[in-house]
């Protein structure tokens, strides 16, 4: 096992390194993806600091419950970004053309290596930015700050973004089974797109039957805010951790029998 | 013109090659009127009206905003032109016989008569679905202003992506910066929210600039409000047309030959 880590270890230096080397040719790109998502959560920022002028709460948020919503879910996808979007999103790519043979004949887990060949260190502001915004929802919240509070929250960013590696690895698993995946893509992009600015707290009835359980981009950030202002009901906390089990299960379940189905460039 | 429409042909009938996209893009016009039915539906459960807006006419307003930006799809322009100059094949629209910039806003006008339909369809279906008590202006003169308004609104978008696209000449990547101007599209346009909940100062700085009148303006014109900013928005966005059309033939003068037709 600690051989296996230890394999691991040095795999994901070289990655880096590699990745590094890469950066260096488009110098221009370095900060890209910290631009467009920071432009992003901005423009969101603005875009509810317009409706909370003219409204007092949407439920039972105010204006600080719903900047700490943005902030985390800037903070999810920046760690996403950071860590493993560039490379997870390559799947589709690489299973079309083939390239996916040189994975599989790496002596590395080939998920391993599509997840950590990308890290993209251009996006480390956005979580330092993420954290800003975090901190400015909960000064205005008037939230008090605990240890176990903060290490509560702190888990379920972290949970929540293994949930997002998940969903991101599910839908491009499909492509093994079928010869396009562009609307997974789209459904991924719609779902995200509502989630990222509608807080858990609005859906009701079979909507959030969809985006609790089938597409559960609506808990991503919902949790870990709940658990910050002290909303989150121990049946939620365990439904939430419950739902990152399964999602984890079912993605090694669909990416390892993907796998079988992979044909090399005929797929 | 003639040869501009047939361009304008050519490109309504390649939509027919991918018509799935056609239906799922209808399909999902429906996360944005989500957006709305469920934000506002929480929001309305505790007021009455917010802004100029009761909760059907704020519907009514997404509505239609999400039908003419989803007609909108001059960004394809820029990622384009962008792409093309970057891999040296601009060169396939330097050889036609035609004017590269009405070259676009033909193929504009073909993909958008080919959605124009199927935009409505999907948002009568809305309407239907989401159980709207739908509001539209009764006034004819409003009405064609608003139409001539989203037209011109989508000329100027054309000529707006055709501009940044020519800047690739220049900059050569500008990848970045696109996809950055598409999120602030989206806010200046009011299709996140609409930007009469903006505060006053705010709101009359958008005024002056061209993005009010592309979605926004035009929206809020269909559902009867803001009549009387109809003649001045005409006027304003006209001028925007004519002052982007000036630093088009600029750019295009200073560095098109700066083009070698090889990539980088």
């Amino acid at each position: 096992m600690s051989k296996n880590i230890k394999k691991n270890m040095r795999v994901l230096k070289t990655l880096l390194s590699l990745r590094f080397h890469g950066m260096t040719v488009f110098r221009l790109d370095f900060f890209g993806p910290f631009f467009v998502d920071g432009s992003l959560f901005l423009i969101q920022l603005l875009a509810f600091g317009a409706v909370y002028a003219n409204v007092d709460s949407i439920g039972s948020w105010g204006r600080g419950e719903m900047i700490l919503y943005i902030g985390s879910f800037s903070l999810i996808n920046a760690l996403n970004m950071t860590i493993y979007f560039f490379g997870v999103n390559g799947i589709p790519g690489k299973v079309k053309s083939g390239e996916l043979d040189l994975y599989l004949s790496k002596p590395v887990s080939p998920l391993f290596r599509l997840t950590f060949e990308n890290i993209t260190p251009g996006s480390i502001p956005l979580i330092l930015m993420s954290i800003c915004i975090i901190g400015y929802g909960i000064g205005i919240s008037d939230i008090e700050l605990t240890v176990v509070g903060t290490g509560a929250f702190i888990f379920w960013i972290l949970l929540m973004t293994i949930l997002h590696y998940d969903m991101e690895v599910l839908i491009r698993s499909v492509s093994l089974y079928l010869v396009t995946m562009a609307r997974m893509e789209q459904i991924e992009e719609a779902g995200l797109g509502l989630c990222m600015t509608l807080p858990g707290i609005a859906f009701y009835g079979v909507y959030k039957v969809i985006f609790y359980l089938i597409l559960p981009y609506g808990i991503m950030a919902t949790l870990p805010v709940q658990s910050m202002i002290g909303e989150l009901e121990p049946g939620m906390a365990a439904y939430g951790m419950g739902v990152v089990l399964f999602f984890s299960v079912l993605t090694g379940v669909v990416w390892k029998k993907g796998l079988r189905h992979y044909n090399s460039a005929s797929s | 013109m003639r040869k501009y429409w047939e361009i304008a042909k050519t490109y309504m009938k390649a939509q027919m090659v991918w018509r799935a996209d056609v239906i799922f893009n209808m399909i999902f016009t429906i996360s944005k009127i989500l957006f709305a039915y469920l934000l506002w539906g929480i929001i309305f459960r505790q007021k009455s009206t917010v802004g100029l807006f009761t909760f059907h006419g704020m519907l009514s307003y997404y509505i239609v905003s999400s039908f003419l930006s989803q007609l909108e799809m001059a960004d394809g322009i820029s990622g384009e032109i962008h792409a093309r100059i970057r891999n040296g094949s601009f060169s396939k629209y330097m050889v036609i016989p035609v004017g590269i910039e009405k070259y676009f806003m033909a193929m504009e006008l073909g993909v958008v008569l080919f959605y124009l339909a199927f935009d409505f369809l999907a948002a009568a279906v809305w309407v239907v679905i989401f159980r709207v008590r739908f509001v539209f202006t009764t006034d004819c003169r409003i009405l064609l202003c608003a139409v001539v308004m989203a037209v011109l609104g989508m000329v100027f978008m054309v000529q707006l992506n055709y501009l940044l696209g020519l800047l690739t000449l220049k900059y050569q990547g500008i990848g970045t910066f696109l996809m950055i101007k598409n999120n602030l599209a989206a806010l200046v346009t009011g299709t996140i929210v609409p930007l009469a909940l903006f505060p006053e100062i705010i709101v009359n700085a958008m005024r002056l600039l061209p993005f009010y009148y592309v979605t926004y303006l035009p929206s809020m014109l269909l559902t009867g409000m803001l009549r009387e900013e109809a003649l001045r928005g005409l006027l304003i966005l006209c001028f925007w047309c004519g002052a982007i059309q000036v630093s088009i033939n600029v750019i295009w003068k200073k560095y098109s030959r700066k083009y070698d037709g090889v990539g980088i």
